[in-house]
């Protein structure tokens, strides 16, 4: 019984997305079976189409940008968060992390309004760089958390204990232990930046990013080939992103001969 | 026995308190340690010790009071500048380095040494603590008492005035930590630094240190060498801590103790009187009364009871004997030495015992 229930709800889930490589190589502009012949022309499409190199390069730009800030703020609130005790820790934490949860439309609304009404800034690819550091950050605290919490806190001191300055200490011991989740952290907000919609679409102004620009394609039926094939390479390359991540957030706590405190995946 | 007097003291601390919020971890501790001397903080869990540890090696400040380490005050100088090096209670080996690596790590700051002479203090280290021929090693491929030995060298290469360790053996089994208790008094005689071990285990302080400090609740209840802390313990807190007491309850009209069970003896001729918060005892340790076999005939005072309980240890046997009149057991230990026989449970006893012997609590 379990186990039926098992594989329906994995077909569920995954039987959409296994219908992208299927029409992506499908020799037809309907979306629909019986299936015409194979193609590979809908890659070629992709790839010669100036606009969507675009997008593309301003969604790597934006993802690139924003998981490097997630993960430099990620790092500074986890340490805290795990090495020292203050006044009023539980409730900061609990507000960064709530951007976890929100319903993305409405943190882009309200977004959208700051920015445009309260601050009168122009819309482009850093307002979108805001917003998505903004969602990632809690993604990046979740998974540093586990890395400086597998970190016993009299390593660091062994190395202050031995003349290092703090700072040296978080090159030569902190940095080198909790890189692994560091890696991990960056793959992980990078797909999330790159695979969000509704924000992007609400703050971006003439530059679109790629899901936006999915997303504009739609109104042309003969273009949903295109939008398949584009929608099979950002599956495999999210997989294999996701896949990366978690296997060197392994290899790293191999390597230090810690216990596994759980991954975020 | 080392010179006590405090000119010549290496590490002075006077009046040192300590509070976390409401809690007061140190309260007003006064202590002189001599340079090379071997010396233990002994205590429960929660009654400072650690942190009065952590606060000589300078990972907590000081809230009231002085630090004196080598002639200099230790207020505001943080622990990578000070004499102290310490050996953590998980050893905190750096995990991505290789075993030479952790051992050398306090050598990156000395711009006077070459590669050739980095090398060669590492080499030494290793040697000294027995792990030659395990400088390339990764450091966590290494078993508990490895690690130990990887922390006490890297510890010990920067010859620290002294050498902190936080409870080092507790991680280890029985075996070992007897092994490594042997090593490190050797160690510390070999080097000559001074040792300040932090434990919670009374045998492994009282084999160890050429004196011991016994804490609780976040102050010194008696600083005194291993032998006259077992004899003549100051009071009854610390008597019960360390090792095993007898206590029977004591009847005082003047100068004369009533002892049930034991009869009347002088306060004069006791071994020591100490302190304790609760009604008049004498205490004495196991070991200080004797059972007497057929014919024999004691020494100076006897009393009779009956055996309730045997323990066999195999070198020794615990008994434990029900004096007539006395409301609860005392526990008499006997070396298994040939020929003695064992006394079953049930048995008459006949208890040789001294008022020489005997502890006063009051």
């Amino acid at each position: 019984m379990l186990r039926a229930y098992v594989i329906v709800f994995l077909v569920f889930l995954y039987a959409p997305i296994a219908l992208l490589p299927v029409f992506a190589f499908n020799d037809g502009t309907v979306i629909a079976f019986p299936l015409d012949g194979f193609t590979t022309r809908w890659f070629g499409a992709m790839a010669g189409n100036p606009e969507l190199r675009g997008a593309l390069l301003n969604s790597l730009f934006v993802a690139v940008t924003s998981s490097v800030l997630s993960v430099l703020l990620g790092l500074a609130a986890a340490r805290a968060n795990i090495r020292y005790r203050f006044p009023g820790k539980a409730a900061a934490m609990g507000l960064i992390m709530i951007p976890l949860v929100l319903p993305e439309i409405i943190v882009a609304t309200s977004l959208l309004v700051v920015v445009v009404r309260i601050l009168d800034f122009p819309l482009s690819l850093w307002t979108v760089i805001a917003a998505h550091t903004l969602i990632c950050t809690p993604f990046a605290i979740a998974i540093l958390n586990a890395s400086f919490q597998a970190l016993d806190p009299a390593i660091e001191e062994a190395a202050i204990d031995l003349g290092e300055t703090r700072a040296s200490t978080f090159r030569l011991i902190t940095l080198p232990l909790v890189a692994p989740g560091i890696v991990a952290a960056l793959l992980i907000c990078f797909t999330i930046s790159l695979d969000e919609f509704i924000i992007a679409f609400f703050l971006t102004g003439s530059d679109p990013t790629l899901p936006v620009y999915i997303w504009s394609l739609l109104r042309f039926p003969r273009e949903l080939p295109t939008i398949m094939a584009l929608g099979t390479v950002l599956v495999v390359v999210s997989i294999a992103i996701l896949t990366l991540a978690e296997w060197n957030r392994r290899r790293g706590l191999r390597r230090a001969g810690q216990a596994d405190p759980g991954g975020f995946l | 026995m080392k010179d006590t007097s405090t000119e010549a003291a290496l590490i002075s601390l006077r009046e040192v308190q300590k509070h976390y919020g409401d809690y007061h971890a140190l309260r007003g501790i006064d202590l002189d340690i001599q340079p090379g001397e071997f010396f233990s903080l002994l205590g429960p869990s929660g009654c400072g010790k650690t942190t009065l540890l952590r606060t000589i090696a300078g990972f907590e400040d000081v809230g009231a009071g002085t630090m004196m380490i080598a002639g200099q005050d230790m207020r505001g100088v943080p622990a990578n500048k000070r004499p102290t090096h310490m050996v953590f209670q998980s050893y905190a080996i750096f995990p991505h380095l290789s075993v030479a690596q952790n051992v050398g790590f306090g050598l990156r700051r000395r711009s006077d040494l070459n590669a050739q002479a980095r090398n060669t203090l590492v080499e030494d280290a290793l040697d000294m603590v027995g792990l030659d021929g395990y400088g390339t090693r990764a450091a966590n491929a290494l078993s508990g008492g490895q690690r130990q030995r990887v922390a006490l060298a890297r510890a010990l290469i920067l010859r620290p005035k002294v050498l902190l360790l936080d409870e080092p053996l507790s991680a280890l089994d029985r075996k070992m930590r007897e092994q490594m208790q042997e090593e490190l008094i050797r160690l510390q005689r070999q080097v000559g630094i001074t040792f300040i071990l932090v434990t919670h285990d009374q045998e492994e302080a009282l084999v160890m240190s050429d004196r011991i400090a016994v804490m609780f609740d976040g102050s010194i209840a008696q600083i005194a060498a291993a032998e006259t802390l077992y004899r003549r313990p100051v009071s009854r807190r610390v008597a019960e801590f360390i090792g095993v007491m007898n206590f029977l309850p004591a009847d005082l009209s003047g100068d004369a103790v009533t002892v049930p069970g034991l009869g009347t003896m002088f306060a004069d001729a006791m071994q020591s009187q100490a302190t304790t918060d609760s009604a008049p005892v004498i205490g004495f340790r196991p070991e200080t009364a004797t059972l007497l076999f057929d014919g024999q005939a004691a020494p100076d005072r006897e009393a009779q009871g009956t055996i309730t309980e045997v323990v066999y240890y195999g070198d020794m046997t615990y008994y434990d004997i029900d004096l007539n009149g006395a409301p609860q057991p005392i526990r008499v230990s006997m070396r298994n030495v040939f020929g003695r026989p064992l006394l079953d449970r049930g048995a008459p006893a006949r208890v040789a015992w001294s008022p020489g012997a005997m502890t006063l609590f009051r």
